[in-house]
């Protein structure tokens, strides 16, 4: 639900991160703030716990400059991915305009990715919203380690759809701009 | 309450300010927003505040969302209004038409008192203003379509965007 203010010209729209704990949504916005040249970031918002995890959410807000007269702002966000913070997820997800949904590619975690983006499916439609309705794109993080599910099983059970999806290493920056990009680009299509 | 996209349009835009700014002087505060519930801010008069509004926004919308779920573990609807007390500065936040947060920022120089009984003139008001913007928008979004910014909106943004995320 995007805001478009016609009068100071100015649009925000809103994207969330979502995926399984640990999955590296926080690393990806970690990632975005430290490329992006300081005077189009703002403040990056973590909400975590003492151990670094993310306890309601984390907020980075990234303005694109003018477009068309439009001061044009991208708000990125994070659920906490762990299991018990449902009530919190649902909220972040309130006026959503696009999701990045990050799969843990580990073998280990194919479950966990499963439960996720079915829990994230269900808190949409909390908001009458529904996945057909806003963009997706999928990140199918942690290419780089040893134990991982191959892209096509992770595909046949994760994007039967067919979302567009990128591999990534994201702690090394691997495939987190082409994710945002294309999120990013995939939000203001709809708006035109 | 109007469903998808929203749109501010310039004389809505006055409306509002013209509100802010009466409840800013008769309450003596610092300064008055006015957030989306989303967490995007609408409107930001009086002091520059020396912080970063647009985290501002979306915090004090968490901190909303937050309260709106304890309130309905105890059996609430909602928890309309929020206080935050410090030693030197306070907040004092109202839910509008369950969609926007009115944000009172204020110091000692007035009371807890003076504000929310200006706030709530204030809310009353605003709430006018929104049911016509949110009529205005509801007709559009459904009969006429969400607002469009142009063709060639997409195609400039896109170049933006390859130009800023890059390594």
């Amino acid at each position: 639900m995007s805001l478009i203010n016609y009068s100071s010209r100015e649009i925000n729209c809103k994207i969330v991160y979502y995926g399984p704990g640990l999955c590296g949504k926080t690393t990806n916005l970690q990632h975005i703030y430290s490329r992006v040249p300081q005077e189009t970031r703002g403040k990056m918002i973590s909400l975590a716990t003492e151990m670094d995890r993310t306890l309601f959410f984390d907020f980075l807000p990234i303005e694109l400059g003018q477009i068309r007269g439009f001061r044009t702002r991208f708000h990125l966000y994070t659920v906490p991915g762990q299991v018990y913070y449902n009530a919190s997820r649902k909220l972040i997800l309130k006026g959503v305009d696009g999701v990045v949904f990050v799969a843990d590619s580990q073998i280990d975690r194919y479950e966990a990715n499963i439960e996720s983006l079915m829990n994230m499916h269900d808190n949409l439609a909390e908001h009458g919203l529904s996945i057909e309705k806003i963009p997706m794109v999928i990140q199918y993080n942690k290419r780089d380690l040893p134990r991982v599910v191959s892209v096509p099983d992770l595909e046949k059970e994760l994007n039967p759809q067919s979302h567009p999806y990128y591999e990534a290493v994201a702690f090394r920056g691997t495939g987190v701009f082409d994710t945002l990009k294309l999120a990013c680009k995939q939000v203001l299509k709809q708006l035109g | 309450m109007v469903k998808g996209n929203w749109a501010l349009f310039e004389e809505d835009f006055w409306a509002i300010n013209q509100i802010l700014q009466t409840l800013m002087r008769s309450s003596s505060a610092r300064s008055v927003m006015l957030i989306d519930k989303t967490g995007q801010l609408i409107n930001s008069i009086g002091e520059p505040p020396g912080f970063d509004v647009t985290s501002f926004s979306s915090l004090a919308a968490a901190d909303f969302a937050a309260n709106e779920q304890l309130a309905e573990m105890v059996g609430e609807t909602d928890f309309a209004t929020l206080v935050h007390q410090g030693a030197k500065d306070s907040l004092f936040l109202q839910l509008i038409s369950n969609r926007v947060i009115l944000v009172v920022l204020f110091d000692r120089k007035t009371s807890l008192g003076l504000v929310r009984l200006k706030a709530r003139r204030a809310s009353d008001e605003l709430l006018d203003v929104l049911q016509r913007l949110f009529e205005k928008l509801q007709y559009r979004n459904e009969e006429v379509g969400p607002p469009s910014l142009g063709a060639d909106f997409a195609a400039e943004a896109e170049s933006e965007i390859d130009s800023l995320f890059r390594d």
